[in-house]
């Protein structure tokens, strides 16, 4: 496959990935949260059911734990539009997508001085 | 894995900052001198690639689910740990700032451990691997794994530290966890390895070719 086939067909799949990826997602916690939830009795490290309430209370149990009560406003917050349902999510992986290809190829663009 | 901002007190994110940083401009010197026509357009795509199938959780068992790190498989495809590096850095800047998946104050430690340990234990048991298996698709998958594996072990270590988990208990749920999950970055590893070799044998060649 030449360069520019193999760039514009590399583009299109991870494009494809983004607007599917909002409907294929699982909803569960990620490795790191389940483990965080089992330790502060949300769950049990085997078990599928989270319980919400003690799920909110070991956040806020950590951060005085940790004392780090930095907080960020996002822009779009898990990957979504405040406000937008399915639409917005897919509407923000996409973007995030189309922002890291701009942002690897710009700063490599920049950085890069491979002849010398 | 993407640790938020309230798992780690703010004097240790400083510490994994400092080391993130040493690694970052490591990466930056490696992209400096490597990023040639043929690898910028690559590299960009597999970081857009792996942005994306980030996004996408893939449920597991105990309620759980787990998605692509993706530094494995950037450090393999082209040829150095400090491609891992330089992708992970990135999509981590723009899924903590944008997305607020992963904390500010703690994406140093998530570039330590999904950037740097993802890329290096990629690169590294990868070559390892070629040498003892000659299988590209096998490498890949039990690289990428371990990749995956080792990481979320360390993030236990620093939960620990960070006095958020206890050790014992957090190193058996991680481990647990990401052993799946690992499968998981092992299996997406191989396949993308089978596609760019498939489209472009030219650029795997040059990366494969740490195994001569």
């Amino acid at each position: 496959m030449e360069q520019n086939q193999f760039v514009i067909a590399a583009i299109i799949l991870a494009l494809v990935i983004a607007v599917l990826a909002p409907f294929l997602a699982s909803g569960n916690p990620d490795g790191l949260e389940s483990a965080f939830f089992s330790m502060y009795g949300a769950k049990t490290v085997t078990g599928a059911d989270l319980d919400e309430g003690q799920a909110g209370l070991a956040e806020e149990q950590v951060v005085e734990t940790t004392g780090n009560t930095f907080e960020f406003e996002a822009p779009m917050p898990d990957y979504s539009i405040p406000g937008m349902d399915k639409a917005g999510e897919v509407t923000a992986i996409v973007a995030g997508t189309v922002l890291v290809l701009g942002l690897v190829w710009g700063a490599g663009r920049l950085i890069a001085r491979p002849e010398q | 894995m993407h640790i938020p901002d309230g798992f780690i007190p703010l004097y240790q994110d400083v510490i994994y900052w400092i080391i993130a940083i040493i690694f970052i401009s490591l990466a930056l010197k490696w992209a400096r001198n490597e990023l040639n026509d043929e690898k910028l357009p690559l590299i960009a795509v597999l970081a857009a690639g792996i942005f994306a199938i980030q996004a996408m959780n893939i449920p597991i068992p105990f309620g759980t689910s787990g998605h692509m790190v993706g530094a494995a498989l950037a450090a393999i495809v082209l040829g150095s740990p400090y491609a891992g590096v330089f992708v992970l850095t990135l999509v981590l800047i723009v899924q903590g700032v944008i997305f607020a998946d992963g904390g500010i104050t703690t994406m140093g430690a998530n570039i330590i451990n999904m950037g740097v340990v993802g890329g290096f234990v990629g690169y590294y048991g990868y070559t390892a691997l070629m040498k003892v298996t000659d299988n590209t698709y096998a490498s890949g998958f039990i690289a990428a794994w371990a990749a995956c594996f080792i990481a979320a072990l360390l993030c236990a270590v620093e939960m620990a530290v960070a006095g958020t988990f206890p050790l014992v208990a957090g190193l058996i749920s991680m481990g647990l966890y990401h052993a799946i999950i690992g499968l998981l970055e092992g299996g997406i590893t191989a396949v993308a390895i089978y596609l760019i070799a498939t489209a472009r044998p030219d650029l795997m060649e040059h990366s494969a070719g740490v195994s001569a």
